[in-house]
């Protein structure tokens, strides 16, 4: 560092101390430390998630300088961005690319947090604030989807308000809620473009400050083998501290994601589409977004009535039911409980990973339950 | 390890390195995002309204062929002054049609239809009116906009 | 009282002659049901009254007495005589022979028609005896067609109702029930077949399918009463009342002016009279099949213009379809082609334009248009490419931002190296 630059920002930082005292998070960064593990890969994660996510705010406040959410002009809105605004069609396809990386990522640190059992005590609130996030990124998503108002995301969100509005005793008022009437209509693009601008990122900006609050203040968590190994080695547990070698790493991370999504948006660009027609009949092969696939495919495969209930009921109870257990597992496989009980939930992690996996890929397949 | 002064040269070279690669990926982000903010030379999508002339620009009893979206209107400034604007595309076989001032009526040379100034058909093939579009005159400028 | 009488006098002298052409007595007497002719004949079911409410005449007012004559109050008691009344200028029913001029005693009568329909036609006797059917007629052939066989003879309805037989939908099979007939055609030396061909044109496609009464029929080309094959050198003419500019373009040309049957060439000979297909490219040019090479042998002028013509054609159908494709992946590709698409509709409308010119046989003339539009589509194809340039921008942009952020990577992995092996963090 240079003598006579660092004066002059002393005294800047010496005038800004007296005001605002950050000198605390200064010490503290330089104290947080990291432990370094074969597990640690799964800590960058996280700040994956954050960074990608702060690629959607940056390129989302970027498209709504043109973009227009009424049913007249949303598509040529963005067809316009796509092709007379310099750049338009970069940050559109980084925006849409960025969106599906995230959710990719989400789901990684997620599982990531759930095989490593660092929901248990103390950092029950982070799981929970944690999976209250995952379901507002999903929301962002089909969401996002509709605002092109091309044909695809038009029938997309048709489909997938349908299966909202087939939960029992809500269903109807849900139904009518997120589309803002009876059918999708423009009224539902507006209502769509509200919550994606204005409701999601409110709750989202809540939930992750207290995320990260709670991580900075909890420290990393490492996995309770890795514990006992390291008790039995007699070795002080490694660790690196946060800054600068952690945040270097995790910014070699950011600069790998900024390159992929370079490639994808020039070599993929995001599809227009054509433009919706609410009185054309749908498409063959309308399906949601990939992150949904495995949803919509479960449905597909059930049959019509199982026991006399409605098949397609039974499928999003059964989600419903899988999504409140990964919810509530800080509560349901506590630190200090039954070793045994921590194993199944384990496997039941892995059956879930497995199975959605598996159910994403039969869509994509031609001859598997396909179109 | 190495001599000191080595070392010292090496990190100063790596720091270089890094703030210099820093340096280019920042421009490389701000560059793109500076040129997307300013507003590019047409200000919105110019599929429902378009400066089709300038006012002044056509004598009375004349018309225009502009621009609209990717298809061709007509601007057709009557005997009194008064602007009309219709779809240039005729109804028959998407030829582009024009104006014939000595009939004041809109003609297609491919198959002689013939459109009245309200874009009604009156004699010839073409099954259907021509769109119609309402024009307005601001600030010198003919605007043509549809519905 | 009086006039009646004087008319019946009148009308008694004609019904002796029986062919006179008079004009008749505006409608009297009681409302069309009520006629004793009616109570009669419905209760005898004789001469078909159960079409009469659907009769045009009926809806006008006009009964059974004012076409045959005879009293319409006296005989409902049964006495036939009285309603048969030769002083009520009876005529009864009209031989084939007498039908021409029994329907023209009202509809060649312009004051007669005038009280019923100002803008009625009165000359569809005069048009039928300059007709085939008109003159065989004259001639003593009863074979032929007279008006009650296309307009039927009771429950006559007006021609804008569909189910009139010669509404335009209807028009062809009523012709087809003689001229579809072989036994009959061949007394005459005539072909069947005629329907058949219409049936498969583009004219029968647009009137059947389409639903366009505007589509001719068999009375477009040949004429309502007057019908008669359009003469040899009048072909150009008829097709040309809808055809305008092909047919004024003929018209001047060497083929359309000339005048036997031998060297007449009309529209007819390369798209045919009644089974008029959609025409192609492929008709034109020099090919095996082509309708061109038809007449001309190599070496003739006319070969030499098919071919160019068929050759300019075929360059500009194919760099409009190229330029259209090229500019359709770039957009979709995110680039803004909205006002090279625009130029291209010139080379669509040359396209158009020289189609039609072909019926010019002027090379000079078709090619000033074609070459145009060639141009034009030529210059798409190169704003096509101008678009992929664009793309290419992009990925050479691509490649550069890829350059920065892969030296942003070694220079962080070499600053960790450094501060993990140096010890220390600056």
């Amino acid at each position: 560092m240079n003598g006579a630059a660092g004066g002059s920002a002393g005294k800047v930082g010496a005038w800004l101390e007296e005001r605002l005292g950050l000198s605390v998070l200064a010490r503290f960064a330089r104290e947080k430390s990291v432990p370094v593990h074969r597990h640690t890969i799964w800590y960058y994660f996280g700040g994956m998630t954050l960074f990608l996510f702060g690629i959607q705010v940056a390129t989302g406040i970027l498209l709504l300088l043109y973009y227009r959410p009424s049913e007249k002009e949303a598509f040529e809105s963005v067809q316009f961005i796509m092709t007379a605004v310099p750049f338009g069609w970069l940050i559109r396809s980084i925006h849409s690319w960025s969106a599906n990386l995230l959710v990719f990522v989400m789901f990684a640190h997620m599982f990531s947090v759930f095989f490593m059992k660092s929901y248990r005590k103390p950092r029950e609130l982070t799981w929970l604030s944690g999976m209250a996030m995952l379901g507002l990124m999903l929301f962002f998503g089909f969401s996002g989807y509709l605002l092109p108002w091309n044909a695809l995301a038009f029938f997309a969100t048709q489909v997938g308000t349908e299966v909202a509005g087939a939960l029992p005793l809500v269903g109807d008022f849900a139904l009518r809620l997120l589309r803002g009437g009876d059918q999708v209509t423009g009224g539902t693009l507006t209502r769509f473009y509200g919550f994606h601008v204005a409701i999601l990122p409110a709750l989202t900006t809540v939930l992750l400050g207290l995320h990260l609050l709670l991580v900075q203040k909890q420290g990393m968590h490492v996995p309770e083998a890795i514990e006992a190994e390291q008790k039995r080695s007699g070795e002080p547990p490694k660790v690196m501290p946060f800054v600068p070698n952690f945040a270097l790493r995790d910014a070699v991370g950011w600069c790998a994601a900024l390159g992929v999504l370079a490639v994808l948006a020039a070599l993929f660009p995001w599809e227009l589409g054509e433009k919706a027609d609410p009185f054309a009949p749908a498409p063959a092969g309308i399906r949601p977004e990939w992150y949904f696939c495995w949803m919509f495919q479960l449905l597909k495969m059930l049959p019509g009535h199982v026991l006399g209930i409605e098949g397609e009921l039974l499928g999003i109870l059964g989600i419903g039911a899988g999504g409140l257990l990964f919810l509530l597992v800080p509560f349901l496989d506590p630190a200090g409980g039954s070793p045994w009980r921590g194993r199944l939930f384990t496997i039941f992690g892995w059956v879930a990973l497995l199975v959605m996996i598996a159910l994403t890929a039969m869509v994509y397949m031609p001859a598997g339950g396909g179109r | 390890m190495t001599e000191p002064g080595q070392g010292k040269a090496r990190r100063r070279f790596v720091n270089w390195f890094l703030g210099t690669s820093l340096g280019a990926l920042c421009v490389s982000v701000v560059y793109p995002v500076a040129r997307y903010i300013s507003p590019p030379d047409v200000p919105e999508a110019q599929t429902s309204r378009v400066v089709a002339a300038r006012d002044g620009e056509l004598k009375p009893n004349e018309g225009k062929i502009f621009r609209f979206g990717s298809r061709p209107g007509i601007l057709v400034r009557d005997a009194d002054g008064g602007y009309r604007a219709y779809s240039a595309t005729c109804t028959h076989l998407n030829c582009t049609v024009q104006y014939r001032g000595d009939l004041e009526q809109i003609w297609c040379a491919c198959h002689n239809g013939f459109y009245d100034m309200n874009g009604q058909v009156v004699s010839g093939p073409p099954p259907t009116p021509l769109e119609v579009y309402t024009v307005n005159v601001a600030d010198g400028d003919v605007v043509v906009s549809r519905a | 009282m009086r006039r009646l009488c004087i008319a019946v006098a009148i009308l008694s002298c004609a019904a002796a002659s029986g062919f006179a052409v008079e004009p008749p007595p505006p409608p009297q007497g009681p409302p069309p049901y009520e006629t004793s002719c009616f109570t009669c004949h419905s209760e005898l079911q004789m001469a078909p009254t159960e079409n009469a409410r659907e009769d045009i005449h009926f809806e006008h007012g006009l009964s059974c007495h004012d076409c045959h004559g005879g009293n319409p109050l006296a005989g409902a008691d049964g006495d036939m005589d009285a309603a048969h009344d030769p002083a009520h200028r009876f005529r009864g029913r009209p031989s084939r022979q007498q039908v021409p001029q029994f329907c023209a005693a009202c509809h060649a009568d312009a004051t007669y028609m005038k009280k019923f329909n100002p803008t009625a036609r009165v000359d569809q006797l005069s048009e039928y005896e300059t007709s085939q059917h008109g003159r065989r007629h004259a001639a003593g052939d009863m074979k032929t067609a007279v008006c009650t066989d296309c307009h039927g003879v009771h429950g006559i309805r007006a021609n804008k109702d569909p189910r009139s037989p010669v509404y335009p939908m209807r028009v062809a099979d009523t012709c087809a029930r003689c001229h579809n007939d072989q036994g009959l055609m061949g007394q005459y030396g005539l072909t069947t077949g005629q329907v058949a061909d219409y049936r498969r044109s583009v004219h029968a496609a647009a009137l059947y399918d389409d639903g366009d009464t505007f589509a001719p029929t068999c009375n477009d080309c040949h004429g309502s009463h007057g019908a008669v094959p359009p003469g040899v050198n009048s072909v150009a003419n008829v097709c040309g009342t809808c055809h305008g500019r092909e047919g004024s373009l003929f018209r001047e040309t060497a083929m359309g002016r000339t005048a036997t049957l031998d060297t007449a060439i009309q529209c007819t000979i390369c798209h045919s009279n009644h089974a008029v297909l959609p025409p192609t490219d492929d008709m034109l040019g020099v090919h095996d099949g082509a309708t061109c090479s038809g007449c001309h042998q190599e070496g003739d002028k006319g070969y030499q213009t098919a071919d160019r013509m068929k050759r300019t054609i075929v360059e500009l159908t194919n760099g409009l379809g190229e330029a259209r494709e090229l500019l359709e992946r770039a957009e979709r590709a995110g680039v803004e082609v909205g006002p090279d698409k625009f130029e291209l509709q010139k080379a669509q409308d040359a396209l158009i334009e020289s189609k039609v010119l072909i019926h010019s046989f002027d090379l000079e003339r078709f090619l000033q248009v074609a070459e145009e539009g060639v141009a034009v589509a030529k210059a798409g194809i190169a704003a096509g490419h101008g678009a992929f340039e664009e793309i290419r921008f992009r990925r050479a942009g691509l490649g550069f931002s890829l350059i920065v952020i892969v030296a942003v990577i070694g220079a962080l992995l070499l600053k960790i190296r450094a501060i993990e092996r140096g010890g220390d963090a600056r």
